[in-house]
């Protein structure tokens, strides 16, 4: 009974809404049937157009991503064991951290043009942050037990940082990962939903306006399984990567 | 000057027109539309975060049925529910608080989940074993260890309510800062543009600055991180 716990908000949930686009009170604008959005899901996922919008999506989002994670985790490092880049970078991280970046999109637009590279551009600033943030602490954590013996054992710099500082520092890599990953997708689905001709985003805005509500909904559950396929994937990777830790919060 | 594209101003340009638009009352009435969605929206999205987080934490019916429903909708962007909110709420203030509060709940709740379940069971068991009533032992064991993950919660939830808020009024509003921007954009005034993006960046920033006293204040007991 106990295993089944986690299912009983969920089913209760869908027969919630069921119950209510049935009942007639509400108009199926508002509500549409389970069976219409599976039908929409249906069409999205197996006709040409719907996958193309969001391979449209998912390489903008992974390009800002994988693009904030090299520089994010280099940025980190250095600021993590360098007291010198710390000292020069740590008030600007620290200082702009709060500051929604998504403002600098209009401009974006004028500096990188209305296609692709501004919203790459703003997916690589938003997720840059938390990947250098955590990145920096993990570095500066770094067991100072371990990195003594290493030097009294004969380790070169270099063996130290290959040997030692990057797999201390690796669960905290992928603990930046994990909360820029989201980010990633929020930023490329709004970025679509302002000022866009493709993509997810797009489709949702351009599904309302023709009041096809069922299909808005549909493409929303793609967009929601691909947060959640995305964040899975990145979840194995690091238990492959960071074998010897296991997960025990959300992050870290 | 200096060349450069005319969308591109210098500092001081930049602000000598934010001090002419603070000299002007349209500017504080933007301020204070987005304001008046972001408040409420990240008060009402943290405290329900936190409320529901420590329940999770503590019961275990409760972890049962919420974690999963909770982890499963996370990596989920919550704005793209705003089309569909406006629909059920209208197109007015009340669908931008909700989709600001449904972004808020989502990082409070996690961190408030993991900081009660990282209590010390060592302390717990002192606490029994002297006698402490289980509302004692929450407000007094499991509160206090979990508030410093609560407050790294609330500094995501605040930078994602200004997120959010600013998303939903690029998309859809007739005030605030975000239409500003939108405003500025398709008239080409890009002296607005910047005076919407300083004061979006301070009002960030004073957030922040706001959280983390608190939080200096709240956890002085506590080893502080920067």
């Amino acid at each position: 009974m106990s295993r089944l716990l986690p299912f009983v908000l969920i089913a209760a949930a869908l027969a919630a809404w069921e119950l209510v686009a049935r009942s007639g009170l509400w108009s199926p604008l508002l509500f549409p049937s389970l069976a219409k959005i599976g039908y929409e899901l249906g069409l999205f996922v197996a006709g040409s157009e719907g996958p193309a919008q969001a391979w449209i999506s998912l390489h903008r989002a992974l390009s800002g991503f994988g693009l904030a994670a090299a520089a994010g985790v280099l940025v980190g490092m250095l600021m993590g064991r360098s007291r010198l880049v710390a000292g020069l970078l740590d008030p600007l991280f620290s200082g702009t951290y709060a500051v929604p970046k998504l403002a600098l999109f209009p401009i974006f637009i004028f500096v990188f043009g209305i296609g692709s590279l501004s919203k790459v551009a703003l997916i690589f600033l938003e997720c840059l942050y938390p990947i250098v943030i955590i990145t920096s602490q993990g570095a500066r954590s770094v067991n100072r037990v371990l990195l003594w013996s290493a030097q009294n054992m004969g380790a070169s710099r270099a063996e130290v940082l290959r040997r030692v500082v990057i797999p201390a520092t690796a669960p905290y890599i992928f603990a930046g990962f994990r909360v820029a990953l989201p980010v990633a997708l929020i930023v490329v689905i709004i970025t679509e939903m302002v000022s866009s001709a493709d993509g997810l985003g797009y489709v949702v805005v351009y599904a309302l306006s023709s009041l096809k509500t069922d299909r808005m909904l549909a493409v929303v559950v793609v967009i929601a399984l691909l947060g959640w396929l995305l964040d899975r994937a990145l979840v194995a990777l690091r238990n492959r990567a960071v074998y010897w830790e296991k997960l025990e919060t959300y992050y870290v | 000057m200096w060349g450069l594209p005319h969308y591109i101003l210098g500092p001081f340009e930049i602000l000598g027109h934010f001090f002419t638009a603070l000299g002007s009352e349209e500017l504080y009435a933007h301020i204070g539309a987005s304001l008046l969605r972001s408040v409420p929206g990240f008060l009402i999205g943290a405290s329900l975060g936190i409320a529901f987080g420590l329940a999770a934490g503590v019961s275990r019916a409760f972890d049962r049925m919420l974690s999963p429903v909770i982890f499963l909708t996370y990596p989920v962007p919550k704005i793209v529910l705003l089309p569909l909110f406006m629909l059920w709420f209208g197109i007015g203030d009340l669908s931008k608080v909700l989709i600001i509060a449904l972004a808020c709940f989502y990082p409070t709740f996690i961190n408030a989940y993991y900081g009660a379940r990282s209590t010390p069971t060592i302390l717990v068991w002192s606490g029994l074993n002297m006698g402490a009533g289980r509302l004692e032992i929450f407000r007094k064991v499991v509160l206090p260890s979990a508030l410093p993950l609560i407050f790294a919660g609330l500094r995501v939830s605040l930078a994602l309510s200004f997120i959010v808020m600013f998303a939903a009024e690029m998309i859809n509003a007739r005030s605030g800062l975000g239409h500003l921007i939108r405003v500025a954009e398709n008239s080409l005034r890009f002296d607005l543009m910047y005076v919407s993006l300083v004061t979006i960046a301070i009002l960030g920033y004073v957030g922040d600055s706001l959280l983390r006293r608190t939080r200096h204040r709240v956890l002085a007991w506590q080893e502080q991180p920067a």
